[in-house]
Parts: C-alpha cells; sequence; structure tokens
C-alpha cells in the first residue's frame, strides 16, 4: 500500500469508531430508543469495516463477498430493530396503562 | 492518491463520525434521529466511494429509510401514550435511576482502549489482504448470473440469504406477537413526524430507487433494495391511510410474508436429486431459478418491511375498546 | 429430490414454521408433525454419523471458502438430538400448557423457527452464518419470552433483545477481523491462519459476544427476568436449550481458534466461578420458584465454564468432554425442571417460595419431578450431571488446579442449600391451616416434564456411549 492517505486508512478506523461510539451509547443510554440507535451505529460501524476490508486499489474491482455480507447484515438489522421498537412500544403502553387511576388488575397469565 | 478524493473522504469521515456523536449526545429524540439519518446517509455516501453501490443502495433504503420511518413512528407512539408531547418524552422515556457520570466515563474509558486495540489490528492486518476475489472470478460464469453481489447472495451464499429471509420472517411474527391488541395512536400522519420523515428520507429513497432501477438493467440484482423500495410505497400508503389493513386481510398477509421464504426454500429443495445437493440448481436453470426466487423474494421483503412499519397484527377491535378487554375477542376471531 | 439428512434437519422445521404460521387453526398438529418429522431426520443423520464418523455438505455444490458446507460430527449430532428430544417433550408439555388461542397460534412458528436456528448453529461451518444462524435463534427466542404478554415479560424482552443485538454485533466485527486476516469466513480457515494481532481481536470480540449471548456471569443480567417470566414452555427451550448455542459455537471457536494465554482461560473459569457463587447466593435469596430455576441456570452456564477451564491449555482437548456432558444433563434436566415449577405454578396458583407449604394443593407429581430434576441438577449420582461434574473435578485434580475443585464443592452445597428450600416447601405440612386438597397433579401435562427429569438421571447410566458418540468424527481434530 502507499503510505499516503488511501480510503483503506481513512474508512476502517471510521467505522471502529462509530462501533465503539455506539457501543459505549449502548451501555450508558438511559433512553430505550437511543439505545436502539446506538446499536444501529455498532452495526454500521461493522459494516465499514467490511467494506473497507474488501475495497481494492482501483481500477481493481472489489471483493463482493464482503458486500453480500453487509446486505445480509442490514436486512437482520433491521428485522431486530423493528421487534425491538415494537417491545419499547408495547412496554410504554403496558406502563401507561398501569399508571392510570381506572387501572384494572392485570388479567391472570401463566407467566 | 490523488489529493482532493483524500481530501473528500477524510471530511467525509470527520463527518460521519461527529453525526454518530452527535446522534447520541443531542437532548432531543427527534433531533437525534434526524441526525441518525443524515448520519446513515453520508455512510451510503462513504460505502459508494468504497466501490460498493449495492451496499450503499440496501443501507440507505433499509438501514436508513426504513429504520427512520420506524423510529419516527416509535417516537410518536410514546408521546402519544405518554400524553405529554415534550419535555418528558422527548428526554428520558425510561424510568429508573440514571447511569451515574463516573460509570459512564469509566465505560467510555475503557471502551476507548478496547478501539486503541481495534485499530492496532485493523492497521497490522494485511491492507486488500486475501480475498474471495479469485474464487468469485472463477466461479462467476457457472452461476447464472452477470452481477458478482447477486452470484454470492443467491447462488454461492444463497443458504445466508435464505436465513436472512427467515430473520425476517421471524421478525414479522414476534412483532405481530408483541403488538397484539396495541390500540394505535391516533395519529396526526401529517404532522412533524410525517414531514420530517418525508423531508428527509422520502427524497433520498426515490433517487436511490431510481438508480436501482437502472442499475437493475444492466445486472439482475437487488431483492432487497428493491423490495425496500416497494416497501416506501407500502408506507406511503399506510402512512397516508390510502390502504388501511384490515383483519380479513390477515391471510393474505400471512401468505405474502412465507412466500419469499417457501418458495425459496422449495426451490433449494426440490434441485436435490442426481448428485446434486441443496442449493445445487441444475447449470442450464440457474438463471430462470434465481431470478423467480428474486422476485419472490422482492414482494415478501417489501410486503415484510411494510408489515413491521405497520406494527401490530390487524385484528376485529371495537374504537374505544382497551387493549387488555380485547384479547378474548381476539383469541375468538383468531386466525 | 433426494435431499441429505442434514439439509432434512433445517428445512423441516421451516417449512413447519411456515405451514404452522399460515394456517394459524392447525399450528399445533402441524407443530407436533414437524417436531417429530424433525426427531426423524436428526435419527437418520445419527445413524448415518455413526457409520461415517462425520458427513459434510457443500451446500449449492460450492466448496468452502466460496461456499457454505453443512457439517455433522459426533458433537453437533449430540446436540441435534438433546435439541429434537427436548424440543418434543416440551412441544407435548405445551399442548397442556398454552391455553389460550392466541398463545398457542403464536408459539409454534415461533418455536419451529427457533428450533430451525438451532440445528443451522449445530451443522453450520461458517462464521457468518453463525452470525445469521444466532439472529434467527435471537428474535424467535425474544417472541417466546413475551409471550405471556405481561409487563414484566415485556421488559424482560426488551432486555434480552439488547444484550442480543449487541452480541451478535460484536460477533459480526470479530467475523469482519477474521476476513481482514484470512480472507475466508470457514472453520478450515480458521486452523490454516496463521495467528495474529487482527486474529486475536477477532476472537476477542466474538467470545465476548458469545458470553452476552450465553449470559455468563457478569454479563447474565438479561437472563434471569427473561427466562422467569416467560410462560413456562418458553422457559424450558429458553433455558434448556437456546443458550445451548451460544455455549456450543464457544466450544468450536475455541477449538479452530485457540485462546492465546493461559491467562485467559484462567479468567474464563474464574468468570465462571463467579456465575456459580453470585448465581447460587440470587438463587438462596429468590421469591418465585421460577426466579430460583432462572438463577440455577446462571449457575450451571459458569459450571460449564469451569468444566471448559478446569485444566488449563494443555487439557483443552479433553475438558471439552466434560463440559459438552454438563451441556447435555443441564439441557434435559432445565427443561424438565422449568415444566415442573409450570405445572406447579399452575396447580398451586402462585410461585411463591415461602408460602409453597401453606398451599392446601399439592402437586405432588410435578414436585417429584422438581426433585428429580434438582438431582440431576446439584450432581447426584447417578445422574448425569453427575457424571459431569465428576469428569470436571477429575480433570481438574489431575492437572492440580484444586481452586476449580472447591468452588465446585462449593456451588454444589449451595445448589443443595437452595433447592432444599423448595423441597421443605413441597414436604412440611404443619403450617398448612385447614384439611390439605386433593392431589390435583395426576394429569396427563404432568408426563413430558417427569419424562425429562427421569432421562437426566437415566443418561447418567449411558454416559460412557455419551461420551464415545460425541468424540465421534474428531470434532476438535482435523475438519473438512
Amino acid at each position: 500500500m502507499p503510505a499516503d492517505l488511501s480510503p483503506h486508512l481513512i474508512y476502517g478506523p471510521t467505522g471502529i469508531a462509530v462501533f465503539i461510539i455506539g457501543l459505549v451509547g449502548a451501555l450508558c443510554a438511559q433512553d430505550r430508543l437511543r439505545r436502539v440507535l446506538a446499536l444501529k451505529l455498532c452495526s454500521v460501524g461493522a459494516g465499514f469495516l467490511l467494506i473497507t476490508a474488501a475495497w481494492r486499489e482501483p481500477p481493481a474491482a472489489p471483493d463482493p463477498v464482503p458486500h453480500a455480507l453487509v446486505i445480509t447484515g442490514i436486512v437482520v438489522m433491521i428485522s431486530a430493530t423493528a421487534v425491538a421498537l415494537a417491545l419499547i412500544r408495547r412496554l410504554k403502553s403496558l406502563e401507561a396503562e398501569a399508571d392510570t387511576p381506572q387501572d384494572t388488575p392485570e388479567a391472570s397469565h401463566d407467566a | 492518491m490523488s489529493d482532493p478524493l483524500a481530501i473528500f473522504d477524510l471530511l467525509l469521515a470527520v463527518a460521519i463520525v461527529a453525526l454518530a456523536l452527535a446522534t447520541l449526545s443531542v437532548r432531543d429524540l427527534f433531533a437525534a434521529i434526524v441526525l441518525f439519518v443524515v448520519f446513515g446517509l453520508l455512510s451510503a455516501l462513504a460505502w459508494v466511494r468504497l466501490s460498493a453501490p449495492d451496499v450503499a443502495l440496501a443501507e440507505a433504503a433499509i438501514g436508513t429509510g426504513v429504520t427512520g420511518a420506524l423510529l419516527l413512528k416509535t417516537l410518536h407512539h410514546l408521546r402519544h401514550v405518554t400524553g405529554t408531547p415534550e419535555r418528558a418524552a422527548m428526554r428520558g422515556m425510561t424510568p429508573g435511576a440514571p447511569v451515574p457520570m463516573p460509570v459512564i466515563w469509566a465505560n467510555a474509558a475503557f471502551c476507548g482502549l478496547i478501539a486503541l486495540g481495534l485499530a492496532v489490528a485493523f492497521l497490522g492486518a494485511p491492507a486488500a489482504g486475501p480475498g474471495f476475489d479469485a474464487l468469485v472470478a472463477e466461479a462467476m460464469p457457472r452461476s447464472g448470473v452477470e452481477h458478482p453481489v447477486t452470484a454470492v447472495l443467491l447462488n454461492f451464499r444463497a443458504y445466508d440469504t435464505l436465513m436472512e429471509v427467515v430473520v425476517l420472517l421471524a421478525a414479522v411474527i414476534a412483532v405481530w406477537q408483541i403488538e397484539r391488541g396495541l390500540s394505535e395512536a391516533p395519529a396526526p400522519v401529517l404532522g412533524e413526524v410525517f414531514e420530517g420523515f418525508a423531508r428527509l428520507t422520502l427524497p433520498a429513497i426515490v433517487v436511490l430507487g431510481t438508480y436501482l432501477l437502472w442499475k437493475g438493467a444492466e445486472a439482475p440484482g437487488g431483492a432487497f433494495q428493491g423490495g425496500a423500495v416497494l416497501a416506501a410505497v407500502g408506507l406511503l400508503l399506510l402512512l397516508a391511510r390510502l390502504y388501511v389493513p384490515q383483519p380479513s386481510h390477515r391471510p393474505l398477509a400471512r401468505w405474502a410474508f412465507v412466500l419469499g421464504t417457501g418458495a425459496f426454500a422449495a426451490v433449494a429443495l426440490l434441485v436435490t436429486g442426481g448428485g446434486r445437493v441443496a442449493f445445487e440448481y441444475p447449470a442450464e436453470h440457474a438463471k430462470t431459478l434465481i431470478l423467480l426466487i428474486e422476485g419472490v423474494v422482492t414482494i415478501s421483503i417489501a410486503v415484510t418491511l411494510a408489515a413491521l412499519f405497520h406494527g401490530r397484527e390487524p385484528v376485529a377491535m371495537a374504537p374505544g375498546e382497551a387493549p387488555a378487554a380485547s384479547r378474548s375477542g381476539e383469541a375468538r376471531d383468531a386466525g | 429430490m433426494t435431499p441429505d439428512a442434514m439439509s432434512l434437519a433445517l428445512f423441516v422445521p421451516l417449512f413447519g414454521a411456515i405451514a404452522a404460521f399460515v394456517l394459524p387453526r392447525a399450528a399445533s398438529v402441524i407443530g407436533l408433525v414437524a417436531v417429530l418429522a424433525t426427531c426423524s431426520a436428526v435419527a437418520w443423520l445419527a445413524r448415518e454419523v455413526m457409520a461415517e464418523g462425520s458427513m459434510t455438505v457443500a451446500l449449492g455444490g460450492w466448496a468452502p471458502p466460496l461456499g457454505i458446507a453443512l457439517r455433522a460430527d459426533g458433537l453437533s449430532v449430540a446436540m441435534l438430538a438433546m435439541t429434537g428430544a427436548v424440543g418434543l417433550l416440551v412441544s407435548l408439555g405445551a399442548l397442556d400448557a398454552l391455553r389460550d388461542a392466541r398463545q398457542r397460534q403464536y408459539f409454534w412458528p415461533l418455536w419451529l423457527l427457533l428450533l430451525t436456528g438451532m440445528n443451522g448453529v449445530y451443522l453450520s461451518t461458517d462464521i457468518f452464518n453463525l452470525y445469521v444462524m444466532i439472529e434467527v435463534i435471537a428474535l424467535a427466542a425474544v417472541g417466546l419470552t413475551v409471550l405471556s404478554g405481561t409487563r414484566a415479560a415485556v421488559q424482560a424482552g426488551l432486555e434480552y433483545m439488547y444484550a442480543s443485538i449487541l452480541g451478535a454485533l460484536l460477533f459480526l466485527l470479530g467475523v469482519g477481523f477474521v476476513y481482514l486476516e484470512a480472507g475466508r469466513l470457514d472453520f478450515a480457515g480458521l486452523i490454516a491462519a496463521e495467528p495474529s494481532a487482527g486474529l486475536s481481536a477477532a476472537l476477542a470480540l466474538m467470545v465476548v459476544g458469545l458470553l452476552l449471548k450465553t449470559a455468563l456471569f457478569p454479563l447474565h443480567f438479561w437472563l434471569p427476568a427473561a427466562h422467569a417470566n416467560a410462560t413456562a414452555p418458553a422457559s424450558a427451550l429458553l433455558s434448556g436449550l437456546v443458550v445451548k448455542a451460544a455455549l456450543y459455537i464457544f466450544l468450536r471457536l475455541t477449538t479452530y481458534m485457540p485462546l492465546p494465554d493461559e491467562i485467559v482461560i484462567t479468567l474464563i473459569g474464574a468468570l465462571g466461578a463467579g456465575a456459580v457463587l453470585w448465581g447460587g447466593v440470587q438463587a438462596l435469596r429468590a421469591e418465585r420458584l421460577k426466579m430460583l430455576v432462572a438463577w440455577s441456570t446462571v449457575v450451571q452456564i459458569g459450571l460449564i465454564f469451569i468444566a471448559f477451564a478446569r485444566a488449563g491449555q494443555v487439557g483443552l482437548s479433553e475438558s471439552w468432554k466434560a463440559a459438552a456432558l454438563l451441556i447435555l444433563a443441564h439441557g434435559v434436566a432445565k427443561a424438565g425442571m422449568f415444566l415442573a415449577a409450570g405445572r406447579i405454578r399452575t396447580e398451586v396458583g402462585h410461585d411463591i417460595i415461602a408460602d409453597l407449604d401453606r398451599s392446601a394443593i399439592r402437586p405432588t407429581l410435578a414436585q417429584f419431578t422438581f426433585a428429580l430434576a434438582a438431582i440431576s441438577l446439584i450432581g447426584l449420582p447417578p445422574s448425569l450431571g453427575f457424571i459431569g461434574k465428576w469428569s470436571l473435578m477429575e480433570g481438574a485434580m489431575a492437572a492440580g488446579y484444586w481452586h476449580w475443585v472447591v468452588v465446585t464443592m462449593i456451588g454444589t452445597l449451595m445448589s443443595v442449600a437452595y433447592f432444599s428450600r423448595v423441597f421443605a416447601g413441597f414436604l412440611r405440612f404443619d403450617r398448612m391451616k385447614g384439611e390439605l386438597a386433593e392431589h390435583k397433579g395426576w394429569a396427563i401435562a404432568d408426563v413430558a416434564p417427569l419424562t425429562l427429569a427421569f432421562a437426566a438421571i437415566t443418561l447418567g447410566l449411558m454416559a460412557a456411549p455419551i461420551l464415545s458418540f460425541i468424540e465421534l468424527g474428531y470434532p476438535f481434530g482435523a475438519v473438512p
């Protein structure tokens, strides 16, 4: 590799930085929604690493396999995000239900 | 390397990291989501720069577009349920003790160390090291398609892709299950939420969708991107109330969700025999089968993404009926 | 169409899940048939592996590293068989335990997707494929966790989801580093790769992600609430089967990418010891029966990691067998115990441990089942749990690592103590005011947990064949 700033040198550390920012957020954020955002940052960071690793000095074409992996990762992540957000909405509704004064005793479930 | 490009790269990288930081530190949640969407689009731009247009498309359409829409919808729901659209909902919606500052700093320092270690490991790794380049180039003629990423997704690593669609299916089943009987926030659908969403996300999706169609002409590819673009149409229909899911649509919706997974798995299994293993398409039919799979998977992805955005399963519920009370009713009409 | 046994073990539950989802009214029937058919596929696979040692199928005809291969050896088939058998019995238990049509309608597709994901993990030889599989498992498992719909369950499910996503993303970043260094993602590539800083980083990331998923102390924070608040069949699946998937990946990975240092192995053992002690204390303090059982899972996971570390680096070639035995023993016994706890709760109407001795209703068969399962979890002879613990201590003593023996003994004593709290509630009648009601426990629903608990004990008598079976195909030596 040439010693000057290649995209490899710039975007690889960018991905790691974004992942770590997301990691700190996921560990520290109080807000439920923001923890989802933080995890989403982590996934973009991991994507950066794979795409940077697949990059080849033009005119060489990049390695397509990591690209396919990242596309898979994106679809997996939206699935997980959707479930987490549905849980957040549900939990908020249950909490609001429990807080209202005319609260009916919760139906007994087989927990 | 040419200097101007390196400067562009550096500026973009700095902007991406700054946006990531801002997403987590800005107090207002709406602003955080908007910043996240900008972050996602800039990341996609960086991926285009890294010669990964397919991934950039998927990230912009699904990772940023649909995710952003989901986040805004959730924020809207939270504000509606809390009944306090202003400060309480914007800031901490999570009850419980705040994380003490020393803990945050300790975590940040610890993670900083990890970052340092990872950076050292990254820089120590061979740049443009070994990869699948030669193997893919050698196998491409036998793959049945011309576009390498499509070949990987639907032939070489088709098993991963099938399981990815399974993940999507699991998600929609889980979401229906989680949100059963959840009453919908009577949404001012064209309010701030929709505007923010529309202003930022939709133009991007439309532009990228056009690019995708153009791209699709020269190489078969992009079931996921295509699905996401179709899903965007579904999102618009749902938001504008041009389509309201009805309980009677459920059987059809179920079939639409499983269509992609089912057809993909059926093809993978049906081609076995005569020395061929699962996913081993006969060479003369490879192209047809891959196009068929792409088609049905696109439909399923579009419907599933739209359903994930819509959230709860459409069940018969009298207006104003409390969610908890409706459970027995749902059990009765389940199916 | 002539698919092989491995593909069938994956596709049968997948098609079952699809059918159960689109035909919700017939979900139970479809589900049972699909689980039975999966078990048959696994049995067929077991026969072939016994004959040939190990089997490999390169999916799509593309050999690794370009394609993805499925591989079955003794250890994979043992895990598949445990999953299938426990899953079948839990399914039978679910027929009775899930009375709500709505719960049934969602239980079956989610559980069959979970089964698909777990079978996929046990057959996979590709680390990115493993990432996708653990996400299939995670989403289905979270869906099962919140099946009861209570606030506590949803809260626990959300925490579980966060932990799962973070664990999977750490694993994914590790996969990225493996690609960066080795340029391939299959197991054989991991073995062939030269050690480097990048690979160490990859291993560290993947291991931390897996520890989070399998809930090793101190990353166990999400587990007790999630497992205790789910409905009984879901708890049985989550505790008995789901955490084992990440454990299995850990065992495989650390064989193909050896842990670099004795210190790391000792650290992992120390975390296991922390789990045994902390989980034990929490189980002693638990107020609810299901919470106690959930904390006992934390303890058992710690024990499995102690077994892994029992003899340090040189002993790894043998230690994995002790860990595998404990994994199998815990899967069977814990599923039985959770189902029994669910039965007790259903019959008595609550599961507050302190009030069990005030109950007029004594579901004797369920209580007996609970005690049988506890025998294996405590590690009394002749149970499989005993064999696992014995093998752990034997290896540790042979290597002179007495500290692991001491921790295991303390953990055993603590488990006797916390399970005795429950037995006391079963056996004391003096605090009961009024007549003792009829024993209502003799129900068909007790068959499944009782079978599991009996199996946990009697499998101990078959330890030798099990041990020789998991060694088939030299799981930890040669690879395709």
